[in-house]
């Protein structure tokens, strides 16, 4: 889980390791991402979420691929 | 298991307010006189704190490699709040500790490719538009798998 200052950049760095590439995440939807998952995880009710909470987390903020499904087996 | 779980979440909380106070890892016995129990006792709770995915340990099963978002290794993802430096994870969690310790924090990264530094400052709001980018190379299904390579 990496930080790339563009996109090209991405696709290159998938090039040279013959990995393919994934969704792309814009850091606003990457700030949304973060405080979903942890705003609340210093406190005595945090917890990782569930995959239903997952798929909806991730829909929220427009990432709706396959990729993102915490039990899918194609993507 | 009343008992087990209410002993589990003192621990957890005890290992995070140590992350957000330092900035680094606790020892099991720091842990340990800060809950009341033994190091034993502890170290039976990381392990089942282990197995619900709130921590990663190291081989030696006392000290925490993830309490997500914090590291307890160094790592190129730093963020700074507060004049306190942490390590994240990986990108993600350089934001998840700006928004677990809510309040403004300084993310210090770079691409991955490139090597260009990225500073980001974090407030209570998104980050603008930008040409920066998150990129995950392994499906959410298999993050577990491995989750120091994810």
């Amino acid at each position: 889980m990496l930080f790339f200052r563009s996109e090209d950049l991405i696709a290159a760095w998938c090039r040279e390791r013959d990995v393919p590439l994934r969704p792309l995440v814009r850091l606003d939807q990457l700030w949304g991402l973060a405080v979903a998952w942890y705003a609340t995880r210093l406190e005595p009710a945090g917890r990782r979420p569930q995959p239903d909470e997952m798929r909806g987390i991730f829909a929220a903020i427009g990432l709706d691929d396959p990729f993102w499904d915490p039990v899918a087996n194609s993507f | 298991m009343a008992g087990a779980d209410d002993f589990d979440l003192a621990v957890r909380l005890e290992i995070y307010r140590h992350f957000a106070a330092t900035g680094a890892r606790p020892a099991v016995e720091q842990i340990a006189a800060r809950a009341g129990a033994g190091p034993a006792a502890v170290r039976e709770s990381y392990r089942r704190l282990q197995g619900r995915r709130m921590l990663v340990l190291e081989a030696d099963g006392a000290s925490i490699r993830m309490a997500p978002p914090f590291s307890g290794v160094p790592t190129m993802h730093v963020v700074e709040s507060a004049r306190v430096s942490y390590f994240a994870n990986c990108a993600w969690d350089a934001f998840g500790i700006a928004a677990a310790l809510q309040r403004p924090s300084t993310v210090r990264s770079r691409c991955a490719r490139s090597a260009e530094p990225l500073v980001l400052e974090l407030g209570g709001s998104a980050p603008a538009e930008s040409s920066w980018r998150f990129h995950c190379v392994v499906p959410a299904a298999h993050w577990w798998d491995d989750i120091v390579f994810t």
